[in-house]
């Protein structure tokens, strides 16, 4: 035993424990800026992780190079950019008319609506490279002005927050990440403020505090409610597929599915800023 | 030359893990190149060499990452220790070895991950989702470690990796 603390090693051993436990603390909560020689860390990577997501991504086209099918290529690529496209606008569309119902049946409008959205189109460039953390890098970083805590949407709904940036990229917390949760809401009934969980899977998340007496059901479409600082409200964020009660019996839980495919994902949106829409008025019936 | 592939390594794994091996990952699942990497090293190597380049590997993995920094880098260090205590009891050149001590090293750097992260954080709670990663991964590492394990050793005994002046 004596000779054990005898052992130069051991205490170097001691002293590394140590210091690493303190830095882990330190670091385990969001930080505003993260270091200088992490920044040097990621952005050694950004182009070879750029290159090779280009490479991924037109891996299609060059085999179609070589078959009749690349004229349908083209087509698919173009429709589906067009259908994004459209997604985006649907989403807002479907909160607009829902607000407008709304709208008409209150006596006094307040504009609360925000989704007139600054957006920073980026590419994913690499994902998370351990099972831990639910995260992707992107090719934007404070030098096209993304700042940590933006949100990241797709066409088809909340991707998630940039979590820290570099010069030329950011890594952004995906809404599945364990760490992420979002105030949510159903979007028919308006009625259930809950907070969407990830779970740490791509393909769950998890809805809580949920009031027994909610009518949430099967197949509603869940919602940002907006009530955080970070996300605006009415984007999409998926789809209940599961309810269930809590041990206590007080509360409901429901299991969504995400109304992204993170598994496919390649390009996003950073809200850079969102700004209430002026001049919306609601015609009288 | 050696000094500089050992350095390379966990850089091109980090590399390789966020792009090639995530954007086609089994079931949401990636291997951990870092971990087959530092496994072999603390396998020809002593524990204290061992441990101290897995913490190194650890650590670039963590300033990458960005958050929970020495997470990573404490539980890979420690897990190279405890395969580089047994590694003068075992016969090096059965495949074998590698692809069992990789196995071996996955689980005991799970363990050590969910120890430190439930002692300092609570963060992590243990469900079947994150069991589900864990077998998948060490089924992913052991896969990945039988063409990665002949050419480590091939390197150390004749190739880059061999330690000067061994004969």
């Amino acid at each position: 035993m004596f000779k054990l603390f005898k052992s130069k090693f051991f205490w170097l051993l001691l002293l590394v424990i140590v210091i690493s436990l303190v830095v882990m603390n330190a670091t385990a909560t969001q930080r505003n800026n993260i270091t200088f020689l992490e920044k040097v860390i990621r952005d050694t990577y950004v182009p070879l992780q750029g290159g090779a997501s280009s490479l991924r991504n037109n891996w299609d086209g060059w085999t179609a190079v070589f078959s009749d099918k690349r004229h349908m290529h083209q087509q698919i690529k173009l429709l589906e950019a067009q259908n994004s496209q459209l997604a985006l606008e649907n989403q807002s569309l479907q909160e607009y008319k829902l607000e407008s119902i709304r709208l008409r049946r209150m006596l006094n409008f307040d504009n609360a609506n925000r989704e007139n959205y600054d957006l920073l189109p980026a590419h994913l460039i690499a994902r998370s490279p351990n099972n831990w953390y639910e995260c992707i890098t992107i090719d934007r970083g404070s030098r096209q002005g993304v700042e940590k805590g933006m949100p990241v949407i797709s066409p088809n709904g909340l991707v998630g927050r940039v979590g820290s940036v570099s010069e030329n990229s950011a890594q952004v917390s995906l809404i599945t990440d364990r760490e992420m949760a979002v105030g949510a809401i159903i979007q028919k009934t308006r009625e259930t403020n809950g907070i969407v969980e990830g779970l740490g899977d791509s393909n769950q998340l998890r809805m809580i505090n949920i009031p027994y007496y909610s009518k949430i059901k099967k197949d509603d479409r869940i919602i940002s409610s907006g009530l955080s600082a970070i996300y605006p409200p009415g984007i999409n964020i998926g789809t209940v597929t599961e309810v269930s009660p809590e041990p206590n019996g007080l509360l409901l839980v429901a299991m969504i599915k995400p109304a992204v495919d993170f598994n496919k994902l390649e390009e996003v949106f950073v809200i850079t800023g969102y700004h209430p829409v002026e001049g919306f008025e609601v015609e009288e019936e | 030359m050696r000094i500089l592939v050992l350095i390379l390594l966990p850089w091109l794994a980090i590399f390789l893990q966020s792009t090639i091996f995530s954007f086609y990952s089994i079931k949401g699942t990636t291997p951990d190149l870092l971990l087959v990497f530092v496994t072999f090293f603390a396998l020809f190597n002593t524990a204290k060499k061992g441990s101290g380049y897995a913490f190194f590997c650890g650590l670039l993995e963590d300033l990458y990452m960005g958050r929970f920094i020495g997470l990573n880098a404490l539980s890979k260090g420690l897990t190279a220790y405890i395969v580089g205590r047994v590694q003068g009891n075992v016969f090096k050149e059965n495949i074998f070895v590698g692809v069992l001590g990789v196995l071996v090293a996955t689980a005991l750097n799970s363990l050590f991950l969910f120890l430190i992260s439930i002692m300092v954080f609570d963060v992590f709670h243990i469900d079947t989702g994150m069991l589900h990663h864990i077998l998948y991964q060490a089924i992913y590492n052991t896969i990945v470690a039988i063409p990665l394990y002949i050419w480590y050793y091939n390197s150390s005994n004749s190739g880059v990796l061999r330690t000067p002046g061994r004969v």
